[in-house]
């Protein structure tokens, strides 16, 4: 018996803006081509295997145009022994649900073969840096009717299947895999390799097999820009440029700590979010021009999903209720919650509370903790009973594979990580018809440049939001709703996969990337308290309830006060929390850049003329040693930048 | 996993000019040479070509002023016009201007070696990515993003170079995406690496070819491209400056070149001979941009790249024996760089185009003994890179201490044909042995001149922190520091005597003196993911306590229009 390997490898422009073309400017369609990174982890860990099984034939995959070539003989030269692309003028403007439908045709026509005595195993990255989705490596899974296991930091091989660590929300997860699987690898597992001369001999001989839609037998029906659920109706450019820095004066370290109260309280920001969703709802213009269809078909009301986390209700999950209360009033139609889970029906009343009409309850000790397979199919056959018009996902690690492998089930689109969700008309020209009402996905897309209007045409329309995007509705007690109960039709295929471990701590560099407040320290933190003032208001705002993390500069990092892993900047991580907090870092343009995508940013600085103050929103100028317990002590009485607490809800 | 082992018939280390211009010559002797036995349309080389570039691609790491004498490329290429070479322009006026700290005096006349009449002005990675493009073309291999780590020998003969592993920690232990080093055997290793090449450098040690020979010196320069608003430069125009910021004692002097779109080529290059030890390339570049005739070229417009190469400058009497068994050298490796024009680009083309010459009747005689490969020696001297080196065999070393003394003596050289009214051959010594103990200098060093002066407002003048931004450069964090210090002790001797020159010459921050804040240390601490691959550490560190390897393939600076 042979084993397989088949990485999944896009590639991308050149996301990092600080890179420039030849005339100087920023062009990306001149950007350079690269493995968009996540993919490099998949190669890697198909590297890997080869460790436990020589023999096993690696093969990278990828569906675009014939200029991909460059990349996958850069894998050849990486140790890939063949490289495949499905490359047609008909896949163009295809969305995650058709690019999983057709690498998954290609894999199974081509491929896979028919012997089951052959194993395979699937590798792909954790998602691609121009499309943010994370949505293949799950549609190719569901497609192929393979189990998956996504976001995943470390991979062994155990004969018959993988024991894999994935991140969870808060934690990691071990799960034995049976073979043939899809692992999508997080970009905390083992760095790509760097090419070999030997590889890149071989990779200049090397012919890329190349097979279009009919090669592989591929109808249009389900790809391309008519075949997909979904399609991109508005794009605008998300302006990054940042005000002028404000300095916070003040006559000792205590006065111009206390300016931030003023500046991020949580009145102003609370206030700030409900009047940017009253805005939402504007009469539609030139909606009469075509004749108006309604695709709904008779779908309605809208689905969420209750994740429970550890014997509670996921905080994402209460928030999601709010768009979809309110989406659902303006439909005129219920907002249905489906909560799984061994013994769960005593929460039902906490979801009407917060905005359900209706809880479907299933109740099976098999589905105590969360699983891709028994949660897909067990959704799925609620989604075919209720025949909701939307359904919504928190974008949690769990909700981010859910959502696009039950899209594929059930064939609905998905739209990953939306900031904002509303009720619209799209005018389809070419058609001559008014869609509405349809729902407006909106998304960040492009690096966090771009804000996108996803709209989808199949019903359920499915979205997910990141944590923290909307705020959950205050819980009222006199909300009244129903309670169902429903029990699903599982299968033993539906268990194949087995969780082995459960362990929610967080460790290290990874939390950088989901933090809502990172604090980062430069050298002088590291000389003058080995970094004791950064940590200890980490652990305050961590003791707020706060998700902290704490960073460091390059400097720090080479001098041995941080470990590599918490290094932030261009050589480091690039990080987009809420609230970042620069203290005692110059400001080299190095550490800009990777900072730069953040919400708000402070900087605190003895050095009046630093660097720093010109790339952040508000500056203090004062000595780390003073200026830090006066803003630790702000933060143990209760301020959190005007954040909200992110610990799940009792 | 093993070690993995590859065989190629010659094997050319470093992608530059030199290096393309040996392999496109070789393949089309070689072609030239089968179409003459009579074959028609053969797709593949009678003998394999194999070029090894550091650089992730070809002209990452090319860096020049540059103007070009097109003379190698005709030669090279003849089927291709002048008007189809990827140039900037064409040298349109040339200028000569002594700068003092407000003013300028222009030279009346073009001071001889410096006239620029049918040179071209190019950004050197431009024309290295085009010829790249012809190599591949004609069958050679090129692999971009890949070292040469060691020299491989047999019998204490040359027979191959190692590529060298990645994947390992910064400690040296092996990590789990552990790629293995490839040795690459051949019969021929032609070394193209560039100015200071670092296996080059221990070649001609274990063979002594630079026994009897003045030692290398060189100059150390650093360029800034530009994008500037229209009106402030004419394209082909080309100004070089002598004087401010540097004074009398140093061999120094500015460049700005204007070219297509707006682009302004910017730099400064002092030959590494001074004394000084708080002498600052980088920071005498970023105030001679302040000086009004230059700033206004600037102003407006804002920095597009950044970096640093040193320049072999001995001139004829530093160039090493450039053949051994197996081996020869070319380009700037071997030091061939005209002075004081500062042109090296035809003449490392010219001498690759000989290796190839004498490679090819080394492999088809299969001999490549010294012995054979003397012939490369006699083309030499029979061709243009002779003629131009040796009038000016001892311009460099008249200017030794003083550019005063320096035009005299060169004068007189220009009078006699190059001997000067001397000994036949000036002697020189090497750069690090220069410096003066910073006593010495009774505060009246560079820094202290110059303290003034050393605010950089970002705009125009740059720090080295934010130029090496500019360069692009990067390396993997993972692996073994490829800046080598022989001796930390040593450190501690130069900081006393010297006050750590590294910190200063270092034109990309990757030395620097830290003090523990509890003991009052100091000690040195390395940087080396800023390093931009000038090599001045491995000339200019007194006590000969930096040693320069490669880094992992691909990794440094991504220069491209430099």
């Amino acid at each position: 018996m042979g084993l397989k390997i088949f990485s999944l490898m896009k590639q991308v422009p050149v996301a990092n803006e600080m890179r420039m073309g030849s005339d100087g400017l920023m062009d990306r369609t001149k950007a350079k081509s690269i493995i968009n990174v996540d993919c490099t982890f998949g190669l890697e860990q198909g590297l890997q295997i080869k460790k436990s099984v020589p023999d096993a034939e690696l093969y990278v995959v990828s569906m675009g145009p014939p200029s991909f070539e460059q990349s996958l003989k850069k894998a050849i030269s990486m140790g890939y022994d063949h490289a495949v692309i499905l490359s047609d003028k008909r896949l163009g403007g295809s969305d995650t649900f058709a690019t999983g439908l057709a690498l998954a045709t290609m894999l199974k026509s081509k491929l896979i073969s028919q012997d089951p005595n052959d194993k395979f195993i699937i590798f792909a990255g954790r998602q691609t840096s121009d499309g943010d989705t994370a949505h293949v490596p799950s549609q190719v899974g569901e497609n192929l009717g393979i189990p998956q296991a996504t976001f995943v930091e470390k991979v062994e091989y155990q004969g018959d299947h993988l024991q894999v660590v994935r991140m969870i929300e808060g934690g990691h997860q071990t799960i034995d895999i049976p073979i043939p699987c899809i692992i999508s690898v997080a970009p905390t597992a083992i760095h790509a390799r760097r090419p070999s001369l030997v590889g890149a001999i071989n990779a200049r001989e090397a012919k890329v097999t190349m097979y279009g839609l009919d090669d592989i037998g591929l109808e249009t029906t389900f790809i391309g820009l008519n075949g997909s659920p979904t399609v991109v109706s508005n794009v605008v450019d998300i302006e990054h440029t940042r005000q002028k820095v404000v300095m916070l004066d003040g006559e000792t370290p205590s006065d111009k700590v206390n300016n931030l109260s003023k500046i991020f309280s949580n009145a102003v920001q609370t206030a700030k979010s409900s009047a940017k969703e009253k805005t939402e709802i504007k009469p539609t213009e030139k909606a009469n021009e075509f004749p108006i269809v309604d695709f709904r078909k008779g779908a309605s009301g809208i689905l969420t999903w209750v994740e429970m986390t550890g014997g509670q209700i996921s905080k994402s999950s209460l928030e999601i209720l709010n768009p979809a209360r309110r989406l659902a009033d303006e439909l005129g139609t219920k907002v249905i919650s489906v909560l799984i889970g061994d013994n769960v029906a005593s929460f039902a009343n906490q979801v009407i509370g917060h905005g359900a009409d209706e809880v479907v309850v299933v109740n099976d000790e098999r589905l105590k903790e969360y699983s891709i397979l028994p949660f897909t199919s067990t959704i799925a056959q609620v989604v075919k009973e209720k025949k909701p018009e939307i359904a919504l996902f928190g974008a949690t690690t769990s909700g981010r594979e859910l959502a696009p492998r039950l899209g594929s089930r059930v064939k609905a689109g998905v739209t990953a990580d939306c900031t904002s969700l509303k009720i619209g008309t799209y005018v389809n020209k070419r058609l001559k018809s008014t869609f509405s009402p349809v729902l407006e996905s909106i998304r960040p897309t492009y690096g966090e440049s771009k804000l996108a209007t996803i709209i989808g045409f199949w019903c359920p329309q499915m979205a997910t939001a990141r944590p923290g995007t909307f705020e959950s509705l205050p819980f009222d007690n006199e909300r009244k709703g129903i309670v169902t109960e429903f029990t699903p039709n599982l299968t033993d295929a539906d268990f194949i996969s087995k969780i082995v471990n459960t362990e929610r701590k967080e460790v290290g560099g990874q939390a950088l990337f989901t933090a809502d407040v990172i604090v980062s320290g430069g050298k002088p933190c590291g000389d003058l308290d080995n970094f004791q003032g950064i940590r200890d208001l980490v652990d305050a705002l961590k003791e707020q309830g706060i998700k902290a993390e704490w960073g460091a500069s390059r400097q720090a990092v080479d001098r041995g006060f941080a470990p590599y892993a918490r290094q932030v900047g261009q050589t480091g991580k690039t990080v987009r929390p809420k609230i970042y907090i620069a203290v005692g870092i110059s400001g080299a343009i190095q550490h800009v850049s990777g900072i730069k995508e953040s919400g708000k940013i402070i900087a605190i600085n003895i050095e009046k003329k630093a660097n720093i103050f010109n790339a952040v929103d508000y500056g203090i100028i004062g000595d780390y040693v003073k200026v830090m317990p006066e803003l630790i002590k702000m933060v143990k009485n209760g301020y959190t930048f005007g954040l909200k607490k992110s610990e799940d809800i009792k | 996993m093993k070690k993995q082992i590859i065989e190629t018939d010659v094997l050319i280390i470093g992608g530059g000019p030199a290096g393309l211009a040996t392999a496109i010559h070789l393949a089309d002797l070689m072609m030239k040479n089968v179409e003459s036995n009579g074959e028609s349309a053969p797709v593949k080389l009678p003998y394999k070509i194999m070029l090894l570039e550091k650089g992730g691609e070809i002209g990452n790491h090319s860096i020049s002023g540059a103007i070009i004498n097109p003379i190698a490329l005709k030669e090279l290429l003849p089927e291709i016009s002048i008007s189809d070479m990827p140039f900037e322009s064409e040298v349109k006026k040339d200028e000569v201007h002594y700068l003092s700290e407000s003013g300028k005096i222009t030279s009346p006349f073009t001071p001889p070696y410096f006239g620029n009449h049918g040179n071209y002005l190019a950004s050197l990675g431009k024309v290295t990515k085009w010829l790249a493009g012809i190599a591949e073309k004609k069958g050679i291999q090129i692999y971009a993003g890949f070292n040469g780590s060691e020299v491989l020998y047999e019998n204490d003969k040359v027979i191959g170079v190692r590529s060298g592993a990645s994947g390992i920690d910064k400690h040296g232990n092996p990590m789990e995406n552990y790629q293995p080093a490839t040795d690459v055997l051949a019969k021929i290793v032609i070394f193209a690496e560039g100015s200071r090449g670092s296996l080059s450098k221990t070649v001609i040690n274990k063979f002594q070819l630079a026994k009897e020979k003045n030692p290398q010196i060189y100059s150390l320069g650093v360029k800034e491209v530009w994008e500037v608003p229209e009106g402030n430069i004419e394209e082909g125009y080309v100004a070089h400056t002598l004087g401010y910021p540097v004074d009398s004692t140093q061999f120094g002097g500015g460049f700005i070149y204007g070219l297509r779109k707006n682009m302004v080529a910017i730099g400064f290059a002092v030959g590494l001979d001074y004394a000084d030890p708080t002498f600052d390339t980088h920071h005498a570049f970023q105030i001679f941009k302040k000086h009004p005739f230059v700033a206004k070229f600037l102003k407006g417009g804002k920095i597009v790249r950044y970096g640093a190469k040193t320049i072999p400058e001995g001139g004829y009497y530093s160039i090493p024996k450039l053949y051994a068994d197996n081996m020869m050298i070319v380009g700037d490796t071997g030091g061939l760089v005209a002075m004081p024009s500062l042109k090296g680009i035809h003449l490392g083309m010219k001498s690759g185009m000989l290796a190839a010459q004498t490679a090819l009747s080394a492999l088809q005689n299969k001999n490549s003994s010294a012995q054979q490969l003397s012939m490369y020696e006699k083309l030499f001297n029979d061709s243009y890179i002779k003629t131009e080196l040796y009038p000016v065999r001892n311009f460099r070393q008249a200017f030794e201490g003083n550019l005063y003394t320096g035009m005299l003596k060169f004068g007189a050289q220009l009078i006699t044909g190059g001997r000067g009214f001397g000994s036949e051959k000036l002697s020189v010594k090497e750069d690090y042995k220069h410096y003066r103990p910073l006593k010495s200098f009774n505060d009246n060093t560079f820094m202290n001149k110059m303290k003034d002066e050393l605010s950089f407002d970002k705009i125009t003048t740059f720090d080295k922190e934010m130029d090496i931004f500019y360069s692009g450069t990067n390396h993997d964090e993972e692996q073994p520091s490829h800046i080598q210090i022989v001796s930390t002790e040593t450190c501690q001797t130069c900081l006393e005597e010297f006050g750590a020159p590294c910190q200063r010459f270092c034109p990309a921050d990757v030395f620097e003196i830290v003090e523990d804040t509890k003991s009052n240390k100091k000690s040195l601490t390395l940087h080396p993911s800023n390093c931009v691959h000038c090599k001045t550490c491995d000339i200019k560190d007194p006590y000969q306590n930096v040693i320069w390897n490669t880094p992992y393939g691909g990794d440094g600076p991504e220069y491209g229009t430099m």
